[in-house]
């Protein structure tokens, strides 16, 4: 009895400092392992936490939501931006046509699209990618993103630019569990930022490897943001979420023709409403034998690509 | 007793690692953030204007149109005479130079604040670089179309003529550029051929359809080759990708 009185009493002691030690170590170890907290400085509030889906948000809320988002990016990039959420036009449905005899592979296309998207510089956000292939093939394996030659275009070589296809059966979209990610009427495949939990399911699924993840927070210089911008399109993007090519949703759905497009000096780049029968994109439907790619995957793309001098 | 100093030297060891590894997590996470390095954005790459001014278009921008005025030079009436070269090909003469540099558009290829360095010969004559030379005849494929005065008039040299004795005026060139390239020009006025800027939509806004000399030098109308603009840069070398190395 007074053994076991004792030894409480002789070991509380060293098991006391021991167990001090070790709890001081262990806070001092979760205090470390919590230190990038101290780097988050948006911190999500009880309202935006229980926010509804883009689809059922009232024309009150959205308009809200599109107040929010132009505060952040006031605080974030201090640039006075207009955010807007357009809607699709009626009887419009966008398919885009490239003629790969014309392309020169300039990369003109790509450079427009990063500075009209507001796509992060660093690290480099690009959602077009411009493949010089050897002629005779279209083995997309042998493509070549890196080429750097003097002056393009090479003999021996075509050039195929390829970005998000806006499937009509969007494999992209049929994987993302939260629905962050779907097709408009216009056929436009578009991407909630808010919604997206940056699972990167549709970065697998895309046969065309036209989706992006934000690995690090975009960084964009102040002078170069465009301050039209879009909530399904070109507002700047946090850290952790996809992003893709969505034809230039704030020009395309006030009547304009996307950057990419304007830019191309050989005139290869063709944009507009399928639904029109006198619109350029139903005249080359119509009279020119185009092709999608990887047909076999059954996307069923908005996005031909044709052969013609 | 044995088992409790066992205890005391691994918890002792292992409060002593956590105390290490604390500053060193602490540290080391400010100090190995290094942003990856920004590639700045060329001006050039995003510029929608065209390599070329139409005669239309210098007019209207109140460019340099005096090289259009043929008989500042020429002898009205008068049939100038053609050079040729040592290949036969008719060579133009460098007094046309300044109406080739007044039909470039700078903004398609330069910087507003670009310094250009200058090149000079051994005879300190300036070198002029391949893009700002007059190119040589080759319009039509095997040197079929090479006379001036297939298109030109030899008696009103401010004026065009197709094959047809049709005339027009210089800035109205698409019209004799479409007497021959009839399949261009119905896919030009479709919209197809050439490049369009403004609405697709016509009733939101109006749209821009290119002259045929906006683009093409009517003496050598194959589009000349261009730089482009730089590649992808990627943190980690595609390994996919052939011959590819890290900038």
């Amino acid at each position: 009895m007074s053994n076991s009185q004792e030894s409480p009493a002789r070991s509380s002691r060293r098991t006391f400092l021991a167990k001090s030690a070790a709890a001081a170590s262990g806070l001092a170890a979760m205090a470390a392992a919590l230190a990038p907290l101290r780097d988050l400085d948006d911190f999500t509030n009880v309202e935006e936490f229980l926010r509804k889906h883009y689809k059922e948000l009232t024309p009150d809320e959205l308009a809200q939501r599109l107040k929010i988002i132009e505060q952040k990016v006031k605080e974030r990039h201090d640039v006075e931006a207009e955010v807007k959420a357009l809607a699709p036009m009626d009887g419009v449905e966008f398919v885009y046509c490239l003629n790969l005899t014309r392309c020169i592979g300039c990369r003109k296309c790509v450079h427009a699209c990063v500075k009209e998207n507001n796509q992060s510089r660093s690290p480099e956000v690009q959602y077009i990618t411009v493949l010089k292939m050897p002629q005779g093939t279209f083995d997309l394996e042998k493509g070549d993103t890196e080429y750097q030659p003097a002056a393009v275009p090479e003999d021996g070589s075509f050039y195929m630019p390829v970005q998000c296809h806006q499937c009509r059966n969007a494999p992209c979209v049929q994987v993302c569990p939260v629905e962050a990610t779907w097709q408009e009427p216009d056929g436009i495949t578009v991407v909630d930022y808010d919604w997206c939990i940056g699972c990167r399911y549709c970065v697998a699924a895309c046969p065309y490897f036209a989706r992006r993840f934000n690995w690090k927070q975009p960084s964009i210089p102040k002078e170069e943001i465009n301050p039209d911008m879009s909530y399904l399109g070109n507002r700047p993007r946090p850290v952790g979420v996809v992003e893709k090519c969505h034809f230039c949703i704030q020009r395309t759905r006030t009547g304009r023709y996307p950057a990419c497009m304007e830019v191309c000096p050989t005139g290869s780049r063709k944009f507009g409403n399928i639904l029109d029968p006198e619109s350029e994109v139903s005249h080359i439907l119509r009279e020119k034998r185009v092709f999608v790619l990887k047909e076999e995957a059954g996307t069923q793309p908005r996005f031909y690509y044709y052969f013609d001098i | 007793m044995n088992g409790d100093r066992k205890a005391e030297i691994t918890l002792g060891g292992l409060t002593a690692a956590f105390v290490i590894l604390i500053p060193v997590f602490l540290l080391g996470r400010s100090a190995g953030d290094i942003p990856p390095e920004h590639v700045p954005m060329d001006a050039v790459f995003n510029t929608p204007t065209t390599v070329r001014l139409s005669a239309a278009e210098l007019i209207e921008s109140e460019g340099d149109t005096s090289g259009m005025d043929c008989y500042s030079c020429h002898t009205e009436g008068a049939v100038p005479t053609l050079h040729k070269d040592a290949n036969g090909l008719v060579a133009a003469s460098t007094n046309h130079l300044d109406l080739v540099y007044a039909r470039m558009n700078c903004a398609g290829c330069h910087k507003e604040s670009e310094e250009v360095d200058l090149e000079w010969d051994d005879n300190d004559n300036l070198i002029i670089p391949p893009h700002h030379k007059q190119p040589p005849m080759r319009h039509g494929r095997f040197g079929r179309n090479n006379d001036c005065f297939n298109c030109h008039i030899p008696d009103k040299l401010n004026k065009v003529r197709t094959r047809h004795g049709e005339e027009f005026e210089l800035k109205d060139s698409t019209q004799l550029c479409v007497s021959c390239h009839g399949t261009s020009y119905r896919e030009w006025i479709q919209g197809v051929h050439g490049r369009l800027n403004g609405h697709w939509d016509r009733e939101s806004g109006d749209f821009k359809r290119q002259d045929c000399t906006a683009c093409h030098d009517p003496h050598s109308p194959a589009f000349a080759a261009v730089k482009p603009a730089p590649k992808p840069y990627r943190p980690h070398p595609n390994s996919a990708s052939p011959g590819a190395e890290h900038p």
